[in-house]
Formats: C-alpha cells, sequence, structure tokens
C-alpha cells in the first residue's frame, strides 16, 4: 500500500487531470456537491452522496449508439479515457452489478467500453453519509472489497493507498509516493473498517422483507398502499445504481439522416410493459412498484448478499430522492411490519 | 461532461436541476439536492427535460414569408423587415395599432424587455402574455 | 391573480413550497395538483401520510381524492356557491376568527349579508353538494390551525374566475387562514415562469412590480430611466382585447414571442381569423407552432439550455438559470433579438448580458430590488419581495398586515355558467392537463418517453353516459360544441361526473380549444375553459 500526505491529494488530482478525464466531488457555488470534472477551486472531499451514481459515467441518460448520415450507417461507441476520483464504496458495488448484467447475455458494447477506459478511485466511509445508508445490511461497504482499482482511506494527516489492479497501479506509477509497510497498513485498514461498520447500523428490516418475498408472506396491501401515492416520476430507477433499463428511439433529421439513442427507462411507467395491443400485464402502479421492488430484494437472498450479490447496494438514494418516500428502506419496513401473511 | 444549473422549463414548481452535457449537446439531468424546492427530487417531465433541446424540429433559421410560403432568411433581412414593418404600421395607423404577446417560458430579463419595448421603442401599452390562461 | 390582490394587495402565492409539509389541512379546489405541479402534489400526499387532511373540492375524481379526509364534487362552475356556503355555516355557528376579522380586514357586515343566503339547502340545490358534507367541510376547515388553500387553472379558468378567487380570500380572511407559516392562499402557477412576466409588467396596464401605467408618479420614474417622455398612461389591450382588435383592424400588426395562442386560447377559429386579418405578424419561438406558421417573420429563438436568465416559480422565488450549449444553427436568445428590434427600430438597447438587464430591473422594481445575480449565483433563490440587498426575500406574505394595509372582504353572488348545457348540447366540457404533458405539448410530445406514456388525447367520460350513447373505452368520440368539434378515444372512467367530459389541449391533432368558450371574467379576462356545453357522439 501507499501513503499519500493529504496536502498532496490536489496535486495528485491535477497531475491525473493531464492524463484522465477526472470527474471528481465538486462544491458549486450554490452547495449542491456533484460528480463533475475535476477543477481545482471547486474540488471538495466534503461531500455526501451526490444524486446520481456513477453509473452515469459508463451508462449515461442518453446516448447516440448509431447514426445515419447521408445514408451511411455509423455505429458509436464513445469512450474517454477517465478516471473516477471519490466515488464511494456502495456505489463500487453498483458498478460491478451493473457491468454483470450488461455483460451477461451479450456484451454492451456501449457501456462496456467505457467501462474499459475507467479507473474507479474509491474513497472509503469513515461512516455513514446519511441517515439513509445500509451498506452494512448489503455487505457493498463501507469499504469496498473487490472491483476498484484504487481505494482511499483516511488516515488522519495522510491517505493510505490500496492498490485493486493493474489500472490502478498504472495511474499511480508516475507519481512520487510513499511505501506504506503493508502489515501496518492492514492493521490500520481493519481498524478503520471496524470503525466505520460498527458507526452504520443494520437495517434488519430489509432481510426480513427479503424472506418475506421469498416465503411469499409480504402483505399484497403495502403495494396497494405505495401504489397510489407513487406520482411515477421515475426518480427511484435514474438515481438506483444498478438500475440498467433503457429506451431506444430513433431520431430522423432528414432523409438518409438520423440517431438512434437510447435513454433511461423505469419499470415504474406504464408504457414500459405496455403490448402494441394496449394490453398491460402490469397494469396497476401498484403492480409495478411490486415488480420493482422484487427485482431489487427477491431476485436474491441473504446468503446472496454475503457473496456481494445483490439488487440493492445498500444506498440509500431511492429513499433520499423518493417524492414520496417510496425507497426501498420504506418499503422493507412497511413488508417487515405488515402482519397480515398474503396467501399465494 | 459538464452539469450547468437551469430551472425546470414547465410548471410553477420551480424545481432545479443541472443539465449534464457533453460538448453542445445536453445527456441528461441531475436534480438539485439543495435546492429547497425540489430537493434532489423531479417530476418525469423535469427527469427527462432534455430531450426536446435537441429535436430536428428546432427553428434554427429566420424564415420570412416570400409568395405566400416561409422560406429561409437571414438574420439581416427578417430583423429588417420586422422593424421596417412595425414602423411603418406605426407611422400610418399609430401606436395602438400595435399588440406584442410576451411569454410565460421566457425568462424575466426577456419579459421586462420585450414590455419596455412595447412602450419605450413603440409607444404602446398593448403588451400582454398567456399567464392569464 | 386581479382577485387576491383585491382582496390582499398582492396576487401572488401567499407560503411556500417548504411550508406545505407542516400544514393541518389543505382546501384543494381547481387544481389536479399531482398532474400539473407534481412536486407541490407530493408533499401533500407526504403531509397527509404525517396526519394532515386534505379536503377537496373538485367536480373530477383526481388523483388526490384518494388522500381526501372528505371530497365535495360540486357541479361545475358553483365554486362561488359552495365557498359562500361554507363561509355562511362558519358565521352561523360561530366559527369565525373575530378577532382578526376586526383588526386585519375590512368589510365584513357586507360579506355576512350576502352569504347569509346560502343556506347549506340553497348550496345543495346549487351544487348538487349534500348539506352535510358541506357542513363538514365548512367545520374542518375552520377549526384546522394552520390551513392552506390551494387552487390552479380550475378556479381561475371560469367567468367568474374572479369572485372564485375572491372567495377563496374571503373564506380564508374569515378564519384568520393568512399571515402565517403553513397557512394562506396559495394560486399555483401554471407555467414556469407566469409570475415573473407577471412581474416584470408583460401586462397592459402596469410596469414591473405592478406599478400602474395610470400613475404619473411611476411613468416618470420609467420615463427618467428611460430616456423617453409621454409614456402611454391608459392600460392597453389583453391578449383577448388584441384579437377582437385585430378582427376589427384596429391592430394591425401582432409581435408573439414564445407563445402560441392558435393552440392555446379558446374558440381558435377565431383567433386564427384574428390573425388572418393583421397585415403583419411576426412570431419568435424555438419550434414552428400553429400560429408561427402563420406568422411573415419566424425568428428562431433559444430554448431554456441555450441561454441565461432568471425564472420565478409560484412561490415567488427568482432562481438563476444558466447556459449550458449553444442554440442551433442561427437560433439567438430572446433578449437579443429583443434588443436588434428595437435598435433598428430607432431606440438602442444595450445590454452585454442579462445580468445587466436585472441592474435595471432592480432599479426600477422595488420588490426585486434585492435580487442581484452575485446573490442569486450563490443562494438556491431569493422570494420577493426582497427590497434590498441584505433582505433575505420572504417566505410568506401578509405577516403583520396585509400589503394593502386591511384585508377586504370583497363578497361576490353565486352566477351561472356563461353556457350552461341545453337539449341540444346536453354534455359540459371541462379541459385540464395530464401529467406526461405540459401547456400545448411543443416540448413534451417531443420528449421520447413522455409521449410513449400518452401518445394521444383522450376524453374522458362517465360509464352511465358511455353506455347510452353506445361508446366503449378507445372507440373514437367526436364532440361539438357551438364554435367547433374535434374527436379523439374515449376512456370511460368514473373520474367525471355524469354529464361532463374532460380532455386536454397538449395534441395539435386534437385542437380543442376549438370547442372552448371565449367568453371572459369581466375582470380577470380569464376565458372559460372549465366548463363549455357540447354534444358527444360516437364516430361511425
Ligand atoms: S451506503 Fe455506505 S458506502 Fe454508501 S455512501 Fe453510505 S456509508 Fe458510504
Ligand atoms: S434500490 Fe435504492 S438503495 Fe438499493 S441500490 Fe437502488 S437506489 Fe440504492
Ligand atoms: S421515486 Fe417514488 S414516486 Fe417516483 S417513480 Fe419511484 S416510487 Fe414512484
Ligand atoms: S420537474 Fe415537474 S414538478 Fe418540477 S418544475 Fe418541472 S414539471 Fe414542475
Amino acid at each position: 500500500m501507499k501513503k499519500l500526505a493529504k496536502s498532496e491529494l490536489k496535486n495528485l488530482l491535477k497531475h491525473w487531470a493531464g492524463e484522465y478525464r477526472v470527474l471528481a466531488p465538486t462544491l458549486g457555488t450554490q452547495g449542491d456537491c456533484l460528480l463533475d470534472t475535476f477543477d481545482e477551486d471547486s474540488f471538495t472531499l466534503d461531500y455526501k452522496k451526490t444524486p446520481l451514481p456513477p453509473k452515469s459515467a459508463f451508462f449515461p441518460q442518453s446516448e447516440a449508439i448509431f447514426a445515419v448520415e447521408k445514408g451511411e450507417y455509423r455505429e458509436v461507441i464513445s469512450a474517454k479515457k477517465t478516471l473516477l476520483f471519490g466515488i464511494r464504496s456502495c456505489d463500487m458495488m453498483g458498478i460491478l452489478q451493473s457491468a454483470s448484467f450488461m455483460t451477461r447475455d451479450r456484451l454492451d458494447v456501449y457501456s462496456e467500453a467505457k467501462r474499459d477506459a475507467a479507473t474507479t478511485v474509491v474513497l472509503a466511509c469513515p461512516g455513514p453519509q446519511n441517515e439513509t445508508c445500509f451498506c452494512t445490511t448489503m455487505q457493498s461497504g463501507p469499504v469496498a472489497r473487490k472491483g476498484f482499482d484504487l481505494q482511499f482511506f483516511d488516515a488522519g494527516e495522510f491517505f493510505i493507498i490500496q492498490i485493486g489492479s493493474g489500472k490502478g497501479e498504472a495511474a499511480l506509477s508516475s507519481f512520487p509516493l510513499v511505501d506504506l509497510d503493508d502489515d501496518l497498513a492492514d492493521e490500520k485498514v481493519e481498524a478503520f473498517r471496524q470503525r466505520s461498520v460498527g458507526a452504520i447500523a443494520r437495517v434488519d428490516s430489509v432481510p426480513e422483507a427479503m424472506n418475506r418475498l421469498k416465503d411469499r408472506t409480504a402483505d399484497e396491501g403495502v403495494w396497494e398502499h405505495l401504489g397510489q401515492k407513487c406520482i411515477q416520476c421515475g426518480g427511484c430507477t435514474f438515481v438506483c445504481p444498478t438500475c440498467t433499463c433503457f429506451n431506444v428511439c430513433d431520431h430522423p433529421s432528414g432523409p438518409g439522416q438520423g440517431l438512434r439513442e437510447r435513454s433511461w427507462d423505469a419499470c415504474l411507467f406504464g408504457g414500459f410493459t405496455r403490448e402494441a395491443s394496449g394490453h398491460n400485464p402490469r397494469s396497476t402502479q401498484a403492480l409495478r412498484l411490486k415488480r420493482r421492488h422484487e427485482h431489487k430484494l427477491l431476485d436474491y437472498h441473504e446468503t446472496d448478499i454475503q457473496g456481494g450479490l445483490c439488487g440493492c447496494t445498500g444506498c440509500g438514494r431511492c429513499s433520499d430522492f423518493c417524492p414520496v418516500h417510496i425507497g426501498t428502506l420504506e418499503v422493507a419496513r412497511a413488508i417487515a411490519e405488515s402482519d397480515n401473511h398474503a396467501k399465494d | 461532461m459538464t452539469r450547468t444549473r437551469t430551472v425546470c422549463p414547465f410548471c410553477g414548481c420551480g424545481c432545479s436541476f443541472y443539465l449534464v452535457s457533453e460538448g453542445d449537446r445536453v445527456k441528461g439531468i441531475e436534480p438539485s439536492p439543495q435546492n429547497p424546492v425540489n430537493r434532489g427530487m423531479l417530476c418525469v417531465k423535469g427527469w427527462t427535460a432534455y430531450e426536446f433541446i435537441h429535436s430536428p424540429d428546432r427553428l434554427t433559421v429566420p424564415l420570412v414569408r416570400k409568395q405566400g410560403a416561409l422560406v429561409e432568411s437571414t438574420w439581416d433581412e427578417a430583423l429588417k423587415i420586422v422593424s421596417t414593418r412595425l414602423n411603418d404600421i406605426r407611422t400610418k395607423s399609430g401606436s395602438s395599432a400595435l399588440a406584442f404577446l410576451s411569454s410565460a417560458k421566457v425568462t424575466n430579463e426577456e419579459n421586462f424587455l420585450f414590455m419596455k419595448m412595447a412602450r419605450a421603442a413603440f409607444g404602446t401599452n398593448n403588451v400582454d402574455h398567456c399567464a392569464r390562461l | 391573480m386581479v382577485g387576491l390582490a383585491a382582496a390582499f394587495g398582492s396576487g401572488a402565492m401567499t407560503n411556500s413550497i417548504g411550508e406545505f409539509e407542516d400544514a393541518d389541512l389543505f382546501l384543494v379546489t381547481g387544481s389536479n395538483t399531482t398532474a400539473q405541479h407534481p412536486l407541490i402534489g407530493s408533499r401533500m400526499i407526504n403531509a397527509v401520510e404525517k396526519g394532515a387532511k386534505l379536503l377537496l373540492i373538485d367536480p373530477r375524481e383526481i388523483p388526490l381524492a384518494r388522500f381526501a379526509g372528505l371530497h365535495l364534487r360540486q357541479n361545475i362552475g358553483t365554486d362561488v356557491a359552495v365557498l359562500n356556503g361554507m363561509m355562511n355555516i362558519i358565521i352561523e355557528e360561530g366559527l369565525l376568527d373575530r378577532e382578526y376579522v376586526e383588526n386585519r380586514t375590512e368589510g365584513f357586515e357586507a360579506l355576512k349579508a350576502l352569504v347569509g343566503s346560502y343556506s347549506p339547502r340553497v348550496v345543495e340545490k346549487i351544487s348538487g353538494i349534500d348539506r352535510h358534507d358541506l357542513e363538514k367541510a365548512a367545520r374542518m376547515y375552520a377549526a384546522a390551525d394552520k390551513a392552506m388553500i390551494v387552487y390552479a387553472m380550475g378556479i381561475t379558468q371560469h367567468t367568474t374566475g374572479t369572485d372564485n378567487v375572491k372567495s377563496c380570500a374571503n373564506l380564508a380572511m374569515l378564519t384568520g387562514h393568512v399571515g402565517r407559516p403553513s397557512t394562506g392562499v396559495n394560486p399555483l402557477r401554471g407555467q414556469n415562469n407566469v409570475q415573473g412576466a407577471c412581474d416584470m409588467g408583460a401586462l397592459p396596464n402596469v410596469f414591473s412590480g405592478y406599478q400602474s401605467v395610470a400613475d404619473a408618479a411611476a411613468r416618470k420614474k420609467f420615463e427618467d430611466a428611460w430616456g423617453v417622455s409621454g409614456l402611454d398612461d391608459k392600460p392597453g389591450l389583453t391578449i383577448g382585447a388584441m384579437m377582437t382588435a385585430a378582427l376589427r383592424g384596429e391592430v394591425r400588426a401582432l409581435y408573439v414571442m414564445g407563445e402560441n395562442p392558435m393552440m392555446s386560447d379558446p374558440d381558435s377559429s377565431h383567433i386564427e381569423q384574428a390573425l388572418s386579418s393583421l397585415d403583419f405578424l411576426v412570431v419568435q419561438d424555438i419550434f414552428l407552432s400553429e400560429t408561427a406558421a402563420k406568422a411573415d417573420v419566424v425568428l428562431p429563438a433559444a430554448s431554456f439550455a441555450e441561454r441565461d436568465g432568471t425564472y420565478t416559480n409560484t412561490e415567488r422565488r427568482v432562481q438563476l438559470s444558466r447556459k449550458a450549449v449553444s442554440p442551433p444553427g442561427l437560433a439567438r436568445p430572446d433578449w437579443k433579438i429583443i434588443c436588434e428590434v428595437s435598435r433598428l427600430s430607432g431606440y438602442p438597447m444595450d445590454y452585454g448580458s442579462t445580468a445587466d438587464i436585472m441592474k435595471e430591473i432592480n432599479l426600477l422594481t422595488p420588490s426585486y430590488t434585492g435580487i442581484t445575480y452575485p446573490r442569486l449565483e450563490t443562494s438556491h433563490g431569493l422570494q420577493w419581495p426582497c427590497p434590498n440587498e441584505e433582505h433575505p426575500g420572504t417566505a410568506y406574505l401578509h405577516r403583520d398586515r396585509f400589503s394593502k394595509g386591511r384585508g377586504t372582504f370583497l363578497p361576490c353572488d353565486f352566477r351561472p355558467l356563461a353556457e350552461p348545457p341545453d337539449e341540444e348540447y346536453d354534455f359540459l366540457l371541462t379541459t385540464g392537463r395530464i401529467y406526461f404533458h405540459f401547456h400545448t405539448g411543443t416540448m413534451t410530445r417531443r420528449i421520447s418517453t413522455l409521449a410513449r406514456e400518452a401518445p394521444e388525447a383522450k376524453i374522458e367520460i362517465h360509464p352511465e353516459d358511455a353506455k347510452q350513447l353506445g361508446i366503449r373505452n378507445n372507440d373514437m368520440v367526436e364532440i361539438a360544441s357551438r364554435r367547433g368539434s374535434a374527436k379523439a378515444r374515449a376512456e370511460v372512467t368514473t373520474c367525471v361526473p355524469k354529464k361532463v367530459v374532460f380532455s386536454t389541449f397538449h395534441f395539435h391533432e386534437f385542437p380543442i380549444n376549438a370547442l372552448t368558450n371565449p367568453a371572459l371574467d369581466p375582470s380577470a379576462k380569464i376565458p372559460e375553459y372549465k366548463g363549455c356545453a357540447v354534444k358527444v357522439r360516437r364516430c361511425a
């Protein structure tokens, strides 16, 4: 492991900016903190969770996938050499989750090209970033176990840097860093991890809800109630680091001219499953919500979590950004607390 | 990727979000987490507000009616026709023969200038917008 | 707006969006909030979940109805009677806030005399609302501590729109429900800068900040600042009057910026004739709208993403929006186009940026004086009134006194719809918005997700009426008024009451404003979109 004096961090980022497009936590003049192009003056370490997870760097809200120009077809695969600094470990898990989906049946060249060109630098969380963090429940954080290229630990005056891959190693190769005795570093990292895990409460209602969904003992009335509240904004899906659904749409701009674009879609929209006949297998908002949450919680269960495998990373964004509080936490609580055990 | 803070162009809530752009193309939306109006939330219209910006149907050149049809023109020609015709009608029929319709979709600055133009440049209070609607 | 300004001294929303979640009761009327103002609707839902009560007065069973403690489905156009009836009960039962009425208002005796004739039985006859429900509603509202009245176009878009608004104001003052956090009267503005367009004086009778053109001192101030003399002291024409004047040949030229009256205004064939009779029509817009297609000159403008500037939302919050990308092709921001037209017309206007324009607004508009770019740059906006650079802005209005001093009760009698149904035109058509689209649809219909979710117009009709007319879900249906007709697919639903059909104006293929009634409210000049007589038939 390596060691970097805190005062040197900006220099390292500037060094990287010469070689990569660096995305880092950035504080806007109004106080919003987003993951944006690194800028020395607005860079900040005092940030929580950004509304959009880093998935938007691999799978942007909209992107052209092919263009037709003067009748000629051209596939558009765009990837820039990018370094993402300061992603949270829950989001690192989100990147792995979506990558496993994007490579499962057939290779999604558009997002994989971007992932190939990206170097991920995790900044381990010293504690919960806000009241909706439940990474310890989903075992995705607060310290990343895998997938990262580099992981930084705040050790007071300096950062301990854990190297996770060859890409990570390459990123550090031309910057002078102090080596750290591995045993000592391991000890410090473990102490960091224990402190941090201890600070982030486990949310028992989540595994409880997973079990109830699996045993089909969840109260169906929960979905009815939540379905009435949902305003169909799509927000819970758009901010979710593991949601990967998209819609494809052609934008002709003249004869022999046009773009095919894909853009984020959400299973909470009626049109997502509406068939050409007008029939909709998920005809109500209650059914759509049920479907979303089953996808997050049912398709996996407690043992999968151990292996770092779940449709939900515990980042808490859906709870942070649902206008009517239908996040995974609220849903899990509602299921876990419901008494009625529905029959099959 | 660049993030630029804007205000949702649709309803009167005035939710605030960042346009995520690459070069001259807007690719998506990121809501403002701190804004007291929307606190990082948006409705579906806000979440998708980036898409019409690059619609191929956007007007990109001034159009002028010639022999009954609107044809592409230049700013010089179009602006000259506008100012000449407005001034001619004003001279012939008076300021009250001119009317100006402003918009609840454009900025405060633009609304202010538009009413200033109606009143100070063309001498009429015939200025309104569709807010009543 | 006119009604509220007359009662309180300001026509704007009295409270802030952030205050919704702390209210005890909402009286929502004429606002399908979750569709039209979703992020205010969601706050109401959250408040109800925390224990707030929702009192809904709406003929339609809108989504919020699921959260309503009480839903009064009055006959369309009978709002004044319902509100008067509630006030009558409140006075009769002694539920009014006497101290508040005494200390902060005027005109109570006249109100008392007028509403006295609106007994629950009378109101039941006019509005169809069960008198016991009316009593419950009156008591609910009067008993609540922090009560917010919330309304939108369903209240204003009637020939009695101003009366409807005044009646809301009367009810709020009677019970002391104005001038505290989470307590007030809240008109929700339909478009993102309606409030700003009004504030900036894009109105025939006032300069920016509602300074009257008839006021000599105000004129002098603007004349000095603008270097002109003899600014017109008589109010100009409203949009409806402009169209009529165009037909009469009195208005010869029209300059339209960013609007589409051909789609958005009532009785579109009348508008079309008016526009055709002009000598000159110039339209400045981002798309070739139906109105632009009729123009002599079309000027391509920048969209919100391509310009700097501020917008004022429904809670009076002025926010700065920045340019993200360049306009397409030769398109330019509206403010630059205006400067050019003005310069070529002999009145140069030189501004280097929108910040320069704001400096002039600060100077000439007392409520905006403290709203400067440097402050907006580092904040999430400022709510007017904000009279100086140290002022934090104003979250809620009329705190210790009304903007005009005392609040004035403005009693109004019930007047029936301008065009009630008759034997031939036996249905009422009421129009509104749906969640997935906005205004005339020029923007939202070009968004693929929204176009997929709501691809076409629907005519909502009650199952019993549908059965009688042999209409099934998704059948093509024609509705016709005395002015025009339009066809769309039926949606058979109990959301609409019997003998009422509902539809929207988002779809140009379904130009519903060919049917609507241009009869205007006499003072606010808002057309009656919310009720006109139509006949309905199934297309063969
Ligand atoms: S969920 Fe865990 S890893 Fe994610 S931000 Fe919160 S504390 Fe950090
Ligand atoms: S479901 Fe919610 S908490 Fe889980 S990963 Fe997605 S946004 Fe985060
Ligand atoms: S964020 Fe909430 S309101 Fe929006 S779609 Fe998801 S569950 Fe529904
Ligand atoms: S995001 Fe939705 S609620 Fe917010 S301003 Fe836009 S249209 Fe209105």
